[in-house]
């Protein structure tokens, strides 16, 4: 399984990708949304999983779930907001955009799991 | 920096004493590390001190403070996921055939903490129970401070981030500033109170389902069967009891049997369950 | 009507408590020890603007070796690995992470900056028409860090929408 790690910060790329890594998925990273969507159009398989921070230069992360939403091709893709956005009117706003869930920065690496096992994509056993 | 062995004896002695909790040896960095914003508080210079100062003048209220610290742990939402998944697939389906007469379901999520499984259970009520039915949830806890936490429902963001799914996030729950707060339309269902589960129960209405997990893993054999036996008196004849996946009433309480709900096992009282209602495991 | 900053020392407090739970000190053994002292000396700091509803900054400060254990404990390295570019990229994202929380409780309505980091104290930062209205001082692991929250005067006189 691969995972793509969406973030302007590289030192928030690195704690999403150790997260990712233990769960046995292969990270891939983009600093925006639009490199992430220039990266999976040269992807022969869709990433199971998208990590998606919301503000960020040149497309943040909101649009790119807008675009992903929009393209048949990425539908299986799940979608997690992961930002410091914590209002509740934007968490609305990811949700009906088509976010899968969303996790609030901080958060701990547990928290993470857990809203990862939500989805179905953590192994049993792996979530302790 | 971290506790002595004589430091972290006493502090064991304290906890298997005054909560019946056993502090496993190896954890002296993590029992100093819960006892320094304590030390802190009430002004002494450091953890050391605290205890030494204890030793010298038993003050009821600091022990109280130390097993508070000690006994609080992270709790996530709808924790271990399959309790839960069970009520709302087994256990409610059959409630709401058996209980038409008073269309009210009561759970009791024992040894609460900071209430996070009591609102958890108000939620999968909310959202599965009939319409016309209602619901009662009471949490207890052992530390006064995790009752009153309860009450206000208020959780902060790293709180809410754990198995909190983000819908229900923003159904049942309002900003209050840095904190998130619990929807009146589910507070209003769920009280808490202080209890001690290793003391006498008082009075109490029967429940239909009793949560009692990661509890008996801190109490020794016959504290354990003396609070399974008070808890038999207070779950309804054909409730369920959920116990943690590491705990079971098999060898302590052969008053229980074990039966499977859903992807999960639950205990029910060996005489009285009616026929079929549950398969055996 | 003129809008009240929403956000307490207290709030600020634990923000700052939950960004050492969740990066910095995850086990619970080195917390953040309040010093209650704003003149503690800086080497480096971050900072994001805020401006909208409410105007003004966030900054977070620390001594040198604070930022490179703070680096050190983000990106999983030793401290003696850590660069100045990894330096900068954690100070930067602390900023954001604390920023962005006081932002979700102001009044709608305000917009978050891209952060900015300076390797020099604190002290030689200058925001114009602004005053420290809050802030949390403290050593970790015997360095000093804090994070502190400036107001810009005279935005607050429209009032919230």
């Amino acid at each position: 399984m691969r995972a793509m790690v969406i973030d302007d910060s590289r030192a928030m790329r690195m704690i999403l990708k150790r997260i990712v890594s233990k769960l046995d998925f292969e990270a891939l990273e983009a600093g925006d949304g639009r490199e992430a969507l220039d990266l999976l159009a040269t992807l022969d398989e869709v990433p199971e999983l998208a990590l998606i921070d919301w503000n960020m230069p040149n497309m943040n992360g909101l649009e790119f779930v807008t675009n992903v939403r929009a393209d048949p091709r990425l539908r299986e893709m799940t979608l997690v907001m992961v930002t410091t956005e914590s209002e509740q009117s934007q968490i609305v706003r990811a949700l009906a955009a088509g976010a899968h869930e969303y996790v609030i920065k901080p958060f701990t690496e547990g928290a993470m799991i857990e809203k990862l096992a939500l989805l179905g994509l953590v192994p049993t056993g792996a979530n302790s | 920096m971290t506790l002595s062995q004589a430091e972290f004896a006493f502090v064991s002695q304290l906890v298997r004493r005054e909560a019946s909790i056993v502090l496993a040896p190896g954890k002296e960095y993590l029992v100093e590390a819960r006892l320094i914003p304590v030390a802190r508080a009430v002004g002494a210079p450091n953890v050391s001190e605290f205890l030494a100062e204890l030793q010298r003048r038993p003050n009821p209220q600091n022990q109280r403070k130390i097993i508070d610290a000690l006994t609080t742990n992270e709790t996530s939402w709808f924790r271990d996921r399959e309790p839960f998944s069970a009520l709302t697939d087994v256990i409610l389906p059959e409630l709401v055939k058996s209980r038409t007469a008073t269309r009210k379901v009561r759970i009791w999520s024992a040894a609460s903490s900071s209430g996070q499984e009591a609102y958890s259970l108000a939620i999968l009520l909310q959202e599965n129970l009939p319409p016309g039915w209602s619901y009662e949830i009471m949490g207890t806890d052992i530390s006064t401070e995790m009752v009153k936490r309860a009450e206000t429902g208020e959780y902060s963001q790293v709180e809410v981030n754990r198995g909190l799914p983000a819908q229900q996030l923003v159904q049942y729950f309002e900003r209050a500033g840095a904190h998130w707060r619990i929807s009146q339309q589910l507070r209003r269902n769920v009280s808490f109170k202080l209890m001690n589960l290793t003391a006498p129960f008082p009075a109490m209405q029967p429940f239909d389902v009793i949560f009692l997990r990661n509890v008996l893993i801190y109490f020794d054999v016959a504290t354990k069967r003396n609070v399974l036996q008070n808890m038999s008196k207070v779950l309804r004849p054909d409730g369920w009891l959920f116990l943690g996946a590491a705990e079971t009433t098999i060898g302590i309480d052969d008053n229980y049997e074990r039966v499977a709900a859903g992807r999960t096992s639950a205990y029910r009282a060996r005489t009285g369950a009616p026929a079929g209602a549950a398969r055996r495991v | 009507m003129s809008v009240e900053v929403e956000v307490n020392e207290n709030d600020l407090a634990e923000m700052v408590e939950q960004v050492w739970e969740s990066y910095l000190d995850p086990e619970g053994i080195s917390p953040l020890i309040p010093t209650y002292d704003e003149n503690q000396p800086s080497e480096v700091h971050s900072s994001v603007s805020i401006t909208g509803s409410w105007t003004g900054h966030i900054v977070y400060a620390s001594s040198t070796s604070a930022a490179r254990r703070a680096a050190a404990a983000f990106l999983a390295m030793e401290m003696d690995e850590v660069s100045e570019e990894d330096l900068s990229d954690v100070l930067g994202e602390l900023a954001n992470i604390v920023g962005g929380n006081v932002k979700a409780m102001l009044p709608p309505g305000a917009l978050l900056s891209l952060p900015q980091v300076v390797l020099a104290p604190e002290t030689t930062a200058r925001f114009p028409h602004s005053e420290r209205i809050s802030g949390v001082y403290g050593v970790w692991d015997g360095e000093p860090v804090s994070i502190s929250m400036w107001q810009s005067r005279g935005d607050n006189k429209e009032g919230a929408e």
